[in-house]
Order: structure tokens, then C-alpha cells, then sequence
């Protein structure tokens, strides 16, 4: 095995990169002067060793816990949950959000055996438990596809008895889009969702 | 809408061959496995999408082709009002299907069907009232898919809901992460039953009078059997009448069906942890077709005779043209495949005496010897075919 198929078997294991795309990058990089493929390698060898999931919420950080757990402004009162860390960067763009996340790590999905306890649910009601009645809403941010609703419902229940409001992100029309364009079933949603001037 | 013309390439043994069609159909007359059937199959794909005869779409293709490409195009029979060109095609090495109506592709295959609103009746049709209740309940699907609004997409996410859910308790999955996925299961599936309960409901004298027509006298009756017990005022399926310029206020699948529904749901809890799958529902429902009257209570898949059982799947097809024409105002297309072979004589004239009084568009049909063909006076233009090569 040479250190160039090593290197394309492992680039081809990440979504959206085939073996030719793999291939094309390991190129790339050997066309280069060694100093940038050392310093990539040095990256990925960091990022392997510091980062790590939040011991509170399950973002990344690369201490135990992560940036947004520390930062004493947030809102303790807000939770938002969402489904992986990704989502976190997505919310955290908008820089409209000052509460705080949990990050389930995935969603109720039985066709690829994932059911409550592979996902990060009880540290959520863990952590809402242990604020003692400080945690006053929770948002589920998760999907609107038939699993994250599913999923969504399933922490609902489980959510409510310990006081919380649960709040769930409106779903309808997208932004700057065209209302010829949007299919059936999200004008239904948009229909059920619709609000007061 | 009539089909005025086709064209097909490297379609079963059809090849590539591209025809006009009269305006009052054909009569296609030739040996058996020369391909009478795959032509009118190629012509009902372009209704669904999928074979009529269950094949794959793989199997549709010419031995030794990469690809089949069905296109057809539906003229009125109204001068100045437009047509309709529908085209489907099926790639093998990457198991692709591409429709397009009018020269724009569509997006999901549920938007392009029931362009051409044709009703196909096969000696197969026999099995619709001779097997278990799937073969009822796919009738009544592709049927409703075609002709109701909003019942294909009801229909998937049911399916989707219904078949997690099922893992969920073969899994032994908790209550709590099994019930999440009931409120998809109960919108969506008592949106699909009440659908079918009012087609059910509203045809049922219809097919009643067919059935008579056709068998010469003797009666039979259908009626929905629901997997749970349903309420006993009619629910309205459509859009709720009471509801004053408000947008759909209940809508299907949140009404009286959904509560019964989710009342037996709640009930069948223990029952169904215990078998590892969803007991009740629309994916257990029926369609009972009864001999004689209600009272006698006699079931035609018990007791009919191979001509009773031949005469219902008949008159359910011409219930299936009966809604092409209520719902899109528009006769339908009648696709016969080989059908009068099995009738005996009365019935035979019975059925073609009941075709001509409804006013019937236009008619494709099959048969091996000329001496089957006897619609419309035995007027529709003939056409041979041998070894797949139309003759017209």
C-alpha cells in the first residue's frame, strides 16, 4: 500500500468526496511545495487531539467545555436543541440567538437503528433538571422531514413534565422565495402557521 | 383527451416504431407473445409511470438497449383547445426516470401522472376481486393517486410514518419513542381512509348497476371494510362545507375517521408490542364485494363463480372510467387487453352494449383472432402485429 492510496483511501471516506476526487486532491497537493501538505497534516493531527465534543451541550470546543457554554452573557433561561453541531454554526451565523444549545447528536430514524438512546437525550433533561426551573423555554430546532418531527414530538413529552415551555421553529414560505414556486404540502404548513398582522 | 399519437423506442419488443392513432382507437389483432399487450402497456405507462403488468422498469427495456422512451400526445376532441404531450423514459445503468409533460420536466413523478385518464381491463384483472386485500387496496390507490387531490402525498407519508414506526416496535423501542411517530400516521392515514371511504361510498350504487348490466340480472354490493370501527355519520372527506370562508378548518384527516382512528390506535398498544408491527389502519383495510343483497351477506371470494368473480372485476373497472369521467369531466381512454376471450357470449354483448351507451371515447383494444372483436360493430380501425412490427 503506498502512502498515495493511503491518503485517497482515507479522503474517500468523507461525504462528498469519491476516490477520483480524492485522488485529484492528493495531486494537488504533491504539486505544491511540502511545507502546505506538512501544514495540513499538523491541522488534522490538532483537530484530532484538542478538539472534543462539550462536556454540557455536545458543541465542539477544544476545552471541556465549549466557547458558547463558557460565555457567561448567554442566556441560561433559552435552550436551543438541535440535531448536530453543524446547526450550531448555522443559528450562531444569524448572531439573533443568546441563549444556549444542546446538541442531540442525530434524530429518531428506526430504518437506521437510532432510537432515544443513541441520541444525547438524557444529558438534555439532565441539564434542564439541574438548572432547577432556570431553564424557562426550550426551542426544538430540529428538521421539518418526517424523523425530526418525530423526533421533535418525542422530547416534547418528555420535556414537558419538567416545566419548560417548548417552542418549535415556525416552518412555511422560505425567504425572498416566490410563492408560485413553493410546492403544496409547505403552503399547508404555512397555512396552519399562519399569524396575526 | 385522445391519444393521437405514439412513439416508442427500444420498448420490450416493440423497438422503435412510431404510429398516428385514429381518433376512435384500434383493434390490434395478432398472435399471442407478439407483443399485443406491451402496447397497451407502453400506452398506460404514460398514465403512471409503471407498468400496468407489475414489471420493473428495467424489464420494460429492449434486450440489449441502455434505455426505452415512451412519448405520447393527447389531443381534445374539442378543436382549439390545446394538448398535452407526455414522455417518459427509463435509463438502466443509472436507473434513472425522466418525464416530461409539455417539454418541462417534472419534478416528482406524483406531479406528471394521469395526463392521458385511460382505464385498462386485462384477464388479470381477476385477481382485484379473487386475492387478499391488497390487491383492493392497490386498486383503490392508484385510482385514488390518479383522481383525488392530495391522496398520493397522503398516502406516501403514511407509508413513511407508518413503516418507522413499525421498526420503532420491532425494535422494542419504548412507548414514548414509538408514540411520536403516531401523529403523522393518524393526519395521513385518515386522510387516505376517508378518501376511500367516500369513493367507496359514492360509487357503490354504480358499481351495483353495473354489475347488474353486465351479468344480465344477478346483483352483488361493495362496501369499505375498515380495520378499526369507524363512526356512524358519513365524515365528509373533501374540504368541510361549514367552515365560513376560513381556510380548510378540518380538512381531511382531522376529523371523526381521525379520532376513531386514534381510539383504536390507543387500544391495540398491547397487541401490537406483542406482534412488532402497526395492527390497525388503512394498510389492513378491505374492500368487501358481497353476492345478492347486503342481507344474505355472501362473499364473493368465497363463493363467486369464475364468471361472477370475471363480471365484478369488470364492473370495477368501469366504475375506475365512471370517476375519470365524473372527476375530470372527460371520457376516459378504454384499454382492453384480450378481455372478451374470457366472457362468455352474453356477457360479452352485455359489456359491449354497456360501452357503447356511455358514450365512450376512445378505445385500444387486443385480441389474437379477428373473430373476438366485436365493439362498436366490429368499425375500429384494425392493425396487426407480428413479432413486435405494427402494421397499421
Amino acid at each position: 500500500m503506498s502512502a498515495i492510496e493511503d491518503v485517497v483511501r482515507e479522503l474517500s471516506r468523507l461525504p462528498g468526496i469519491g476516490p477520483k476526487t480524492a485522488t485529484r486532491l492528493v495531486h494537488q497537493l504533491m504539486r505544491g511545495p511540502g511545507e502546505d501538505t506538512l501544514r495540513l497534516a499538523r491541522a488534522l493531527d490538532s483537530l484530532a487531539e484538542r478538539v472534543r465534543p462539550c462536556e454540557e451541550c455536545g458543541n465542539f470546543g477544544e476545552e471541556d467545555l465549549c466557547a458558547i457554554c463558557r460565555d457567561p452573557r448567554r442566556d441560561l433561561s433559552v435552550l436551543c436543541v438541535v440535531e448536530g453541531a453543524f446547526e450550531v454554526g448555522s443559528i450562531e451565523r444569524t448572531g439573533q440567538f443568546r441563549g444556549r444549545f444542546h446538541v442531540l447528536g442525530g434524530r429518531l430514524s428506526p430504518l437506521d437503528g437510532i432510537g432515544p438512546e443513541e441520541l444525547n437525550v438524557h444529558g438534555l433533561l439532565e441539564r434542564i433538571r439541574g438548572a432547577e426551573g432556570r431553564v424557562r423555554e426550550v426551542i426544538l430546532a430540529t428538521s421539518p422531514s418526517v424523523e425530526g418531527e418525530a423526533t421533535a414530538v418525542y422530547l416534547e413529552g418528555e420535556i414537558r413534565p419538567l416545566g419548560p415551555r417548548v417552542t418549535r421553529l415556525a416552518r412555511g414560505i422560505p425567504m425572498g422565495s416566490d410563492l408560485e414556486y413553493v410546492d403544496g404540502s409547505t403552503i399547508v404548513e404555512a397555512l396552519a402557521g399562519r399569524r396575526e398582522m | 383527451m385522445r391519444l393521437s399519437h405514439l412513439s416508442l423506442r427500444s420498448f420490450r419488443n416493440l423497438g422503435d416504431q412510431a404510429f398516428a392513432v385514429p381518433s376512435e382507437g384500434f383493434a390490434l389483432v395478432g398472435d399471442n407473445a407478439h407483443g399485443k399487450s406491451n402496447l397497451l402497456e407502453a400506452v398506460y405507462y404514460l398514465e403512471t409511470f409503471r407498468s400496468f403488468r407489475g414489471a420493473r422498469d428495467r424489464q420494460l427495456i429492449a434486450f440489449g438497449y441502455p434505455f426505452f422512451r415512451i412519448e405520447g400526445e393527447l389531443t381534445s376532441p374539442e378543436p382549439d383547445r390545446g394538448g398535452t404531450r407526455v414522455a417518459a423514459a427509463y435509463e438502466r445503468s443509472t436507473a434513472r426516470k425522466k418525464v416530461v409533460v409539455d417539454g418541462v420536466e417534472v419534478e416528482r413523478l406524483g406531479d406528471g401522472i394521469g395526463h392521458v385518464g385511460a382505464v385498462i381491463f386485462s384477464p388479470a384483472d381477476i385477481t382485484l376481486v379473487s386475492s387478499g386485500p391488497s390487491e383492493r387496496r392497490r386498486f383503490l390507490d392508484i385510482l385514488l393517486s390518479l383522481n383525488a387531490r392530495g391522496y398520493l402525498d397522503h398516502l406516501q407519508r403514511y407509508r413513511q410514518a407508518l413503516e418507522r414506526r413499525n421498526v420503532a416496535l420491532r425494535r422494542g423501542e419504548p412507548p414514548a419513542a414509538v408514540s411520536p411517530w403516531n401523529a403523522p400516521l393518524l393526519r395521513h392515514g385518515s386522510a387516505v381512509t376517508e378518501l376511500r371511504l367516500d369513493w367507496v361510498r359514492t360509487y357503490e350504487r354504480s358499481f351495483r348497476a353495473t354489475y347488474e348490466a353486465v351479468s344480465g340480472g344477478a346483483s352483488a354490493w361493495m362496501e369499505y371494510r375498515c380495520s378499526f370501527e369507524l363512526p356512524n355519520s358519513p365524515p365528509s372527506a373533501g374540504m368541510a362545507e361549514e367552515s365560513p370562508g376560513v381556510f380548510v378548518a378540518a380538512g381531511p384527516g382531522r376529523g371523526e375517521v381521525a379520532e376513531a382512528f386514534e381510539d383504536a390506535l390507543l387500544r391495540s398498544a398491547e397487541r401490537e408490542r406483542r406482534r412488532g408491527w402497526t395492527v390497525v389502519g388503512p394498510h389492513r383495510d378491505d374492500v368487501f364485494i358481497g353476492l345478492g343483497s347486503p342481507e344474505e351477506g355472501l362473499d364473493l371470494r368465497q363463493f363467486g363463480s369464475g364468471g361472477q368473480r370475471r363480471t365484478a372485476a369488470l364492473a370495477l373497472r368501469l366504475v375506475e372510467g365512471e370517476t375519470i369521467r365524473q372527476v375530470r369531466k372527460r371520457a376516459p381512454i378504454i384499454l382492453m387487453d384480450d378481455v372478451f376471450a374470457e366472457l362468455d357470449e352474453g356477457r360479452s354483448e352485455r359489456l359491449l352494449s354497456l360501452l357503447d351507451e356511455q358514450a365512450i371515447g376512445q378505445v385500444l383494444l387486443t385480441a389474437p383472432k379477428d373473430a373476438d372483436i366485436r365493439l362498436r360493430a366490429d368499425t375500429l380501425p384494425r392493425w396487426r402485429i407480428r413479432s413486435g412490427e405494427v402494421s397499421t
